[in-house]
């Protein structure tokens, strides 16, 4: 009886997202019957393509880590009750301080990696705070000012890097940085695969916000002031510190997520790496299927970064492009906010209650 | 090239219309207490049909109409969404962006077989309107006459949706279920379907507004092809305050800087900064909005 | 009298809980039936299913003899029974006669005809003796109005039965009479009302007859001329009310100051007007008036939720006016929000999370800025134990609390500050008289311990019973002070209204 009850508490949160997957795996399959391919054939294919061997999953991992980042800087937002839709921009003016710190920062390689992770996680910090002091001191409304902050961020990068900090060591001029010197990256895991260090970093931080969301009082403190900011203020809590203090830190982590992008990966800053496969959104995807859960996002990240690689590897053998990987993501958020079945039912019934009271 | 010139004026009014008509379909759900996030999805959804339209009929009419009717479409989605199945507005409409991203671009693949963007040289775009007397009053011509149809649709319909807020039966209706949920229910009105009403007009809206975009100023789609329009058209509507006459206001604002951002590219100035100019006035004018919107830490508390 | 509505039977379940059981009540053309009861007794419940908004578990509506079945407001409308809701359904930005006629407003062509609307107002208005201004705003309107609005629509609507819950609850005590007249006219009219309450005197004033309903069941129905308020009084709570605690004398020195504190926004008028108090060691103060005139503005000052314009508050001598929420709490206050649903809990947090508030950072619970939630938790359990807290587990929502159980979750976690000073806004509101003697006693057991606590409460009888001093707050300033005494439900009353007393005053509070 007891060990029942425990189970269903476990599975409870997970019909949900079961619900919302099935959904998307069906609309996927619409989507590949569509364009007239096999489907179960195609999904074999898919999961091929994201663990098919070691590679593809350490690549899975790969393209896992900056999307895990962002989700986290998501989550930890949501959790102190805004929406922070301004990942993209906190994750781009992350990346182009990291690679210009990594280029420029005076000293031994060791040293610009790490001025280059500070001043990543910095520069997508400040970005961040800026909307989270624009909405506490102005009631500027934070979901579209770090929405509209992200076209502002991206071009400003695009400018330094087409502009003052462009690469004229190679004959075409690209609109990047140039490479930073090897000793400043961040190690592969394994030789000859693309997971880098990055990753470790990751879900080295996933675990820290579980343990900071679940046993501090900040913790406490950020998840009373999204579940009741009237609460939290009647209870003492310094609505303001705490919002700002948990923008910078969302900020910081999508900073973060660009950072390991340059450090890791690319070696350089190059216009539009991190926009064009949209990791900032697919980052605020994992968390919302994760409901700000950090562990959950991580495992959300995972899955929608194999949904990725696996859509490529199916791209390449057969004729479904790319998009359905897109239109299954987008189709999970949809549902997975929708109260299905039993949360339903349970919703009407208080909302009886609700009435009861007035 | 001068800066200010009437003809920036025309580019501006030409400009506005997909703004306009995003943020009457915006004011209308915000009326019925729905925040329309997905304006941007909306827009979307009607630009690519409205060129799937023209590319298989031919007739321009019917592409405009196609370009509502998937709009209408998408937005019966969120409707369901929101209104049936409670979920977070926010959410639902983040994600229907983000499945008409996908969506179009699959669909661009798999109709056109091209990606990033469709063009045709043979297809025809909206015609312009002359407007026999009118155009040839200097400059006010120019600025009157000689625009898409769907330019005046955008103005009249923002009369009409003024006309029918203040005037009528239902409009009042639909401003009483927006302003008191509780007691527009215990007073029996239809709060669903009104709420459903302004979900579907908005779409009829927005697919406008796509067709528009991409039959009016240019000829073609291309992915992502809103750049934030949406959300542009969305605080239009807060600055506008929800009511048809400040939206025009509001919107023209917008319009206004698109055009100065193109015009800007003229002078030597990077097209980052000008590229920018659109999204810093708009983050500008949020400064001025204060208390409309709701308290957003209250507002946006509920993640789920 | 033929009767015009008959319930018979009714029973309504909510899960295992029984709200309605077996119930029956009877109105006549032209009669007033009062239903009173304590909170909880079923007469929300009761109202409900009669006007649509619930569905019986059984039993039967009889209108004119013939049986019928509401599935919703609308059929009871249409079929002539009208509702005033203790909390207006009004739209403020709308003028009162959009108000009015909303849901059958006067057209053509789909068209709204506003100036048919003001006209038929105004006709009904004068056939009813109810007096409105038809174009003004309703959000403009005084609560008295307010309410009178309510009632023309319920009569546009075309109401014969006109079911009136809680009305008086928010008026001063000239509006009570106002309204009581109107009530009595509208009978006379052959319009048949029934008033839904728990004050015993407006009952034997204005009603015909009287049905009495405890924990769901009907313990009486009699005409007025045949009973009494206290005959009423035991029919409504089915025994002796426990005493209170007995009140030791004690003459303490000053705990809280506060000097001529003012509140307003711009250009309008103050909220709180250069109030002035002070509460003692071992004193309840009691903060009495009609709810609106600045109560919760004082509550929120004291508290830090606001900040005030001028004037200063002083805690066992340390100024607080400019300090956060933290640091009040910190330097002796603890606070019984008003509103326990917006102010005292999260509904989403845990009931454990709800308990922890303002003790995140004490040393006993906090190691390093880690929650020792062990600790914390035994000291839940004790809470849920010494009050009868019913819940399932600690990690149980607190929204899945009942309201009575959630309060005292809430008032045993402030008492566990044991802070010299306490804030209790409406402590007992909407919880059932179990509850509410437990409340009642825990707040008299600190008084004699010698702390000092700021009572507002809109219930006259609460404030009567636990004050050693009563202020009274009329539009933000204080307008009389009486000793407990000294006071009483009438004198009380005329302050509330705004009245000076007759007797010549004393200072109306302490100058400073």
């Amino acid at each position: 009886m007891y060990l029942q009850k425990k189970l269903q508490k476990l599975l409870k949160p997970l019909v949900q997202p079961f619900f919302a997957v099935l959904i998307g795996i069906i609309t996927g399959a619409v989507a590949i019957a569509i364009v007239g391919e096999p489907i179960l054939d195609t999904y074999i294919v898919m999961w091929n393509g994201a663990f098919g061997n070691f590679y593809f999953l350490t690549s899975t991992l790969a393209r896992a880590t900056p999307i895990l980042l962002v989700g986290l800087g998501v989550a930890l937002a949501f959790r102190a009750g805004v929406f922070n839709l301004g990942g993209e921009g906190q994750m781009v003016l992350g990346a182009v301080s990291a690679a210009l710190a990594a280029l420029y920062f005076p000293g031994p390689p060791a040293v610009k990696l790490v001025a280059a992770l500070i001043a990543g996680m910095l520069a997508g910090g400040l970005w961040a705070l800026l909307a989270g002091w624009m909405e506490s001191r102005f009631k500027v409304q934070l979901l579209i000012s770090t929405l509209l902050m992200n076209y502002v961020a991206i071009l400003f990068a695009s400018y330094l890097v087409a502009e003052p900090f462009q690469d004229r060591s190679g004959s075409a001029a690209l609109a990047q940085t140039p490479m930073i010197e090897q000793g400043a990256w961040l190690p592969k895991l394994f030789t000859g695969m693309s997971v880098h260090m990055g990753f470790v970093i990751a879900v080295f931080c996933a675990l820290l916000l579980v343990i900071i969301l679940r046993f501090t009082t900040s913790g406490y403190e950020v998840k009373m002031l999204g579940l009741n900011p009237f609460f939290a203020e009647y209870g003492g809590v310094n609505k303001v510190k705490v919002l700002l203090l948990s923008m910078f830190f969302s900020g910081a982590l999508a900073g973060l997520a660009g950072t390991v992008e340059v450090l890791g990966t690319q070696y350089r800053y190059v216009d539009g790496f991190l926009t064009a496969p949209g990791f900032a959104w697919t980052g605020l995807m994992a968390a919302l299927l994760a409901n700000s859960n950090p562990l959950g996002t991580a495992v959300a990240a995972i899955l929608l970064a194999a949904l990725q690689t696996g859509a490529m590897g199916m791209e390449r053998n057969t004729e479904v492009p790319l998009e359905v990987a897109s239109v299954i993501q987008a189709v999970l958020i949809l549902f997975v906010s929708a109260k299905f079945t039993i949360n339903w039912w349970k919703l009407r019934k208080k909302e009886g209650d609700v009435s009861g009271t007035v | 090239m001068e800066l200010f010139d009437y003809s920036l004026f025309v580019s501006a009014i030409r400009m506005v219309s997909p703004i306009l008509l995003a943020a009457l379909g915006g004011a209308l759900c915000a009326r019925v207490g729905i925040f329309n996030v997905g304006l941007e999805g909306l827009i979307l959804a009607g630009a690519f049909s409205a060129i799937v339209g023209n590319h298989f009929t031919e007739n321009i009419f019917l592409a405009v109409l196609s370009g509502v009717a998937m709009s209408v479409v998408v937005s019966l989605v969120f409707g369901v969404a929101t209104i049936h199945l409670k979920s977070n507005p926010i959410v639902a409409g983040i994600a229907i962006n983000f499945l008409m991203l996908g969506l179009t671009t699959f669909a661009l693949r798999a109709i056109f077989d091209v990606k990033g963007a469709y063009y045709d040289k043979d297809m025809a775009g909206l015609p312009k309107v002359h407007i026999p007397f009118l155009e040839d009053i200097p400059v006010i011509g120019k600025l009157i006459s000689g625009h898409s149809p769907l330019v005046y649709v955008a103005f009249i319909a923002a009369v009409v949706l003024y006309i029918f807020l203040y005037r009528t039966v239902t409009g009042f209706r639909l401003l009483a279920v927006g302003k008191n949920p509780a007691a527009a229910r215990s007073l029996g009105l239809k709060v669903t379907t009104l709420q459903y009403g302004a979900v579907i007009l908005s779409g009829v809206l927005c697919g406008l507004a796509g067709a528009q975009l991409s039959l009016g100023q240019v000829t073609m789609f291309t992915e992502g092809m809103t750049a934030g329009r949406g959300f542009i058209a969305l605080v239009a509507t807060m600055l506008g305050q929800s009511h048809p006459i400040g939206i025009i206001g509001s919107s023209m604002l917008f319009g206004l800087m698109d055009a100065l951002s193109i015009r800007l590219q003229g002078f030597s100035m990077p097209t980052q900064f000008t590229a920018m100019l659109p999204y810093v006035i708009t983050i500008l004018a949020m400064f001025f909005l204060k208390d409309r919107g709701t308290d957003s830490l209250a507002g946006q508390q509920s993640s789920r | 009298m033929a009767n015009l509505l008959e319930m018979k039977g009714m029973s309504k379940k909510y899960g295992e809980f029984l709200a309605n059981d077996g119930v029956s009540i009877s109105v006549g053309k032209g009669e007033v039936l009062a239903i009173v009861g304590e909170n909880g007794a079923g007469k929300t419940t009761l109202m409900k299913m009669l006007y649509g908004l619930e569905q019986p578990s059984s039993g039967q509506i009889l209108l004119n003899g013939k049986p019928v079945t509401f599935s919703g407001p609308l059929d009871a409308i249409a079929n002539g029974i009208g509702m005033v809701h203790q909390h207006f359904m009004l739209f403020h930005d709308f003028s009162v006669a959009e108000n009015i006629v909303i849901g059958h407003e006067p057209k053509k062509f789909g068209f709204f005809k506003r100036n048919d609307a003001v006209r038929s107002v105004n006709q009904i208005a004068e056939q009813f003796r109810i007096n409105v201004s038809p174009t003004k705003k309703a959000g403009d309107c005084s609560v008295g109005e307010q309410q009178r609005i309510e009632i023309l629509k319920v009569l546009y609507q075309g109401a014969d039965i006109i079911i009136l819950d809680e009305p008086t609850a928010v008026l001063t005590p000239f509006e009570v009479d106002e309204l009581l007249k109107t009530i009595r006219f509208l009978a006379d009219q052959g319009k048949s009302i029934i008033l839904i309450t728990h004050k015993l005197r407006e009952v034997m004033k204005v009603a015909d007859r009287v049905t009495v309903l405890r924990n769901g069941k009907v313990t009486g129905s009699v005409s007025k001329t045949e009973t009494t308020s206290d005959q009423l009084a035991q029919m409504m709570v089915g025994r002796k009310l426990q005493k209170l605690n007995e009140r030791d004398n004690l003459d303490g020195d000053t705990l809280l100051k506060i000097k001529g504190i003012t509140m307003a926004s711009k250009g309008e008028k103050p909220l709180l007007d250069k109030v002035s108090l002070t509460v003692r060691h071992g004193e309840i103060l009691g903060v009495a008036g009609v709810s609106g005139n600045g109560q919760s503005e004082l509550i929120q000052a004291i508290s830090g939720l606001s900040l005030v314009n001028e004037g200063r508050i002083l805690l066992k001598g340390n100024d607080l006016t400019d300090q956060p929420v933290e640091a009040r709490r910190a330097a002796g206050l603890s606070h019984i929000p008003e509103d326990r649903y917006l102010w005292g809990a999260a509904k989403d947090a845990t009931v454990e999370e709800t308990g922890l508030m303002g003790s995140q950072r004490k040393p006993e619970y906090n190691n390093r800025s880690f929650i020792q939630k062990r600790a914390f938790r035994s000291t839940v359990k004790e809470w849920i134990n010494r009050f009868e807290i019913k819940a399932s587990s600690l990690e149980e929502k607190s929204g899945n609390l009942s309201g009575g159980n959630l309060q005292k979750l809430i008032v045993a976690r402030e008492l566990a500050f044991k802070t010299p000073f306490l804030i209790a806004a409406e402590p007992t509101r909407g919880v059932d008289i179990g509850a509410m003697e437990y409340i009642h006693d825990a707040l008299i057991e600190k008084r004699n311990s010698g702390d000092g606590i700021l009572l507002v409460s809109s219930e006259l009888s609460e404030i009567l019973a636990l004050s050693d001093r009563i202020i009274v707050l009329y539009e933000g300033k204080i307008v009389g002070e009486l000793e407990r005494k000294d006071a009483n439900e009438e004198r009380l009353s005329v302050l509330m209204a705004g009245g000076i007393e007759n007797v010549p005053t004393k200072k109306t509070s302490e100058t400073s």
